[in-house]
């Protein structure tokens, strides 16, 4: 009897620690069903189509804020995510044009490996020359941007229609089937999410991140630690390049596209709870703080708000979120 | 024996170049910018003259003072990624102000500049948003802001001022010396001045070094994020119409790709990201090396592609460099 009676008080505490732990993504997933749902009620008809457009549109921002979100969770940051995504896209619109769906598959494979692999380099640079992050991403996105424009010096390129199907359900890259986007989000961030958590390189990264130096004390292997973050983020970042690629069914490698990305990945990542310190939360919560970011553009222009207006606007929300996060962290180091 | 004991004099020798190179880090940073300028002179003879030395200052002396923003937040920990937006939108005020006036016109740029500045001050100071989320959400403010603006307030003149023109983009003394290296050496002189002898600047080096000390030992760290954000705003509105002197047109594209430029100034210049270490001096060297760098590879006619790659290698190289000779981080 007093054993059951111990038995739910753990697991009572358990779904409260777990409340508490995840209790950002949590919140960032219940604002996406709330902004969701107040823009059901400002359309007319919201149906399939709706869904679909969110939910294909959203997803270079998601991956790449997933890129992010692994990163700065191993306690770097990459300015050079958005960079990666245009490049990943220049290379990959020049390399599918006219290819069959099979041949594409293996380009995008190609392209998600070379990305990484890139990226893996990126992280050993910093860890063996001791430059901060900020810096040497700042330098890689010159690079790589660079690299994008030489690649593709003017947008054109292409990929083959089972391609853009397999990203946006449609062979047009526009229709009603939500479900290959649905998919192709959840697949790939719901493996890296239970891998992070789960695996033992998973771990290293939170404990890298979280205290560098007790970490390395612990044993773990910190360089490696952020060598592995910065490869994985190269392969997301490239996976935002291949979709983008899907839903516009052709490469474009502006210099703005990539750092317009950047700053949107690193907005994102705050919003779904991942701690610019290093160590704190997870790349599930940034992936739905990505889809509100993408959605707030829609949502704003039904609300018949003009574009420039919408962008003051979406301005100000991340600030205000960023605020009473702010206040509510300072509350509670005072009451602790 | 012999042998040996040579060895270890000479990594003796070694350790105290490294330190005398850590103690005077403007050593290693003259020396890139003479090699620089030597490179240059080698590959197109004529910039080794008067004029080819004032293009370059004329180029680098916006970026200087923007840099000089970026050094300032970098020095008290934070950074600002709104300088680049900040700096256009001023530059878009005093343009349309110009019929006006280049005073008024001037005077509401940098207006517009404080004025930012401290509402990223009072994000970052006050509330604990994280000054790259603070100021990139500016960024994103100012630029939707502005372009709605655009289409009504601010509508009209989008040239500026003969006087700001001058400013920006004239010389004197039989054209050898450039307006706005006067503007920058006046604002070097209060920025190394303010950081080495008053109290603001040296509680900027102590927020960066250990905030939780500085707020024990009794000084309100709210106010001194407030000043030096809106110093940093007032800073970028003048590289603003300073550019927008040299280029005698505003649009809201003008400042925007300086943003990247201005980090890496302070950066190669030796100011941590981290926070409490750096100097305006090594930025200034920062923004005349990124400044003689563009130079050149204007002369090499790279396109842009390759002059992207270029100046990341070379940032990279540099920092890396730095961080090697100094061993700070």
């Amino acid at each position: 009897m007093t054993v059951i009676g111990e038995r739910s008080r753990i697991r009572k505490m358990d779904w409260r620690r777990w409340l508490r732990r995840h209790g950002w993504t949590v919140a960032a997933w219940a604002l996406l069903l709330a902004l969701i749902g107040f823009y059901a009620t400002l359309i007319p008809r919201f149906g399939a189509f709706q869904i679909s457009s969110i939910a294909k549109n959203s997803l270079p921002l998601v991956y790449l804020s997933v890129a992010q979100a692994v990163i700065v969770i191993a306690g770097g940051i990459d300015l050079s995510v958005g960079a990666m995504l245009v490049l990943t896209n220049s290379i990959a619109a020049q390399l599918m044009v006219g290819q069959s769906f099979p041949i594409t598959l293996i380009i995008a494979l190609g392209v998600i490996l070379l990305a990484a692999g890139i990226n893996g380099g990126v992280g050993w640079i910093i860890s063996i020359s001791r430059v901060p992050d900020i810096v040497v991403t700042l330098a890689t996105s010159f690079i790589l941007s660079g690299v994008a424009l030489l690649v593709l010096p003017s947008p054109g390129g292409g990929t083959s229609e089972g391609f853009r199907a397999m990203f946006t359900g449609s062979a047009t890259g526009s229709g009603t089937n939500f479900w290959p986007s649905l998919v192709v989000m959840a697949i790939p961030v719901g493996l890296l999410a239970f891998w992070m958590r789960r695996s033992r390189t998973g771990l290293s990264l939170y404990a890298t991140g979280s205290d560098p130096t007790a970490a390395y004390l612990s044993a773990v292997r910190t360089a490696r630690a952020k060598v592995v973050s910065y490869a994985v983020g190269g392969a997301f970042a490239a996976l935002g390049g291949l979709s983008a690629l899907a839903i516009t069914g052709s490469g474009e490698s502006r210099l703005s596209t990539g750092a317009g990305f950047t700053l949107r990945s690193v907005a994102a990542i705050v919003l779904g709870g991942v701690a610019l310190t290093g160590g704190v939360g997870s790349v599930v919560g940034a992936a739905a703080a990505g889809i509100v970011l993408f959605t707030l553009s829609p949502v704003l222009s039904a609300m018949g708000i003009d574009p420039n207006t919408a962008q003051v606007i979406q301005g100000a929300l991340i600030v205000v979120v960023m605020m009473v996060a702010g206040i509510v962290e300072v509350r509670r180091q005072r009451s602790e | 024996m012999t042998a040996e004991t040579r060895l270890g004099l000479d990594d003796e020798d070694q350790a105290r170049w490294a330190l005398r190179l850590a103690e005077h880090p403007l050593i290693v940073l003259a020396t890139v910018l003479v090699v620089l300028v030597l490179v240059t002179g080698v590959i197109e003879p004529r910039y080794l003259s008067v004029s080819g030395i004032r293009n370059t200052v004329l180029l680098a002396a916006p970026l200087g003072i923007m840099a000089g923003a970026q050094t300032i937040l970098m020095l008290t920990g934070g950074i600002d990624l709104s300088v680049g937006m900040i700096a256009t939108a001023a530059a878009y005020v005093a343009g349309n102000q110009s019929p006006n006036g280049a005073a008024l016109a001037i005077a509401l740029g940098l207006l517009v500049g404080v004025a930012a500045g401290t509402v990223n001050g009072i994000g970052v100071g006050v509330f604990r948003v994280n000054p790259l989320i603070m100021t990139l959400a500016m960024s994103a403010i100012l630029l939707g802001l502005f372009t709605a603006l655009s289409f009504t307030v601010l509508q009209g003149s989008t040239t500026v001022a003969p006087f700001i023109k001058t400013l920006g983009g004239g010389s004197f003394w039989g054209n050898r010396i450039p307006y706005n290296a006067v503007v920058w050496t006046g604002v070097s002189v209060l920025i190394v001045y303010g950081l080495r002898q008053t109290g603001l600047g040296r509680l900027l080096y102590a927020v960066g070094d250990n905030s939780v000390a500085v707020r024990l030992a009794g000084i309100r760290i709210w106010q001194v994020h407030i000043a030096a954000y809106a110093i940093a705003g007032l800073l970028a509105a003048l590289a603003g119409i300073l550019l927008a002197g040299r280029t005698g047109a505003v649009d809201l594209q003008l400042a925007v790709n300086f943003l990247l430029p201005s980090v890496a100034a302070a950066v190669i210049g030796g100011t941590s990201i981290f926070g409490g270490v750096g100097t305006y001096g090594g930025t200034i060297f920062g923004a005349l090396i990124l400044g003689v760098l563009a130079t050149m590879l204007t002369f090499l006619d790279a396109g842009q592609a390759i002059q992207q790659v270029v100046y990341g290698v070379i940032v990279l190289g540099l920092a890396w460099l730095y961080a090697r000779v100094t061993g700070i981080g």
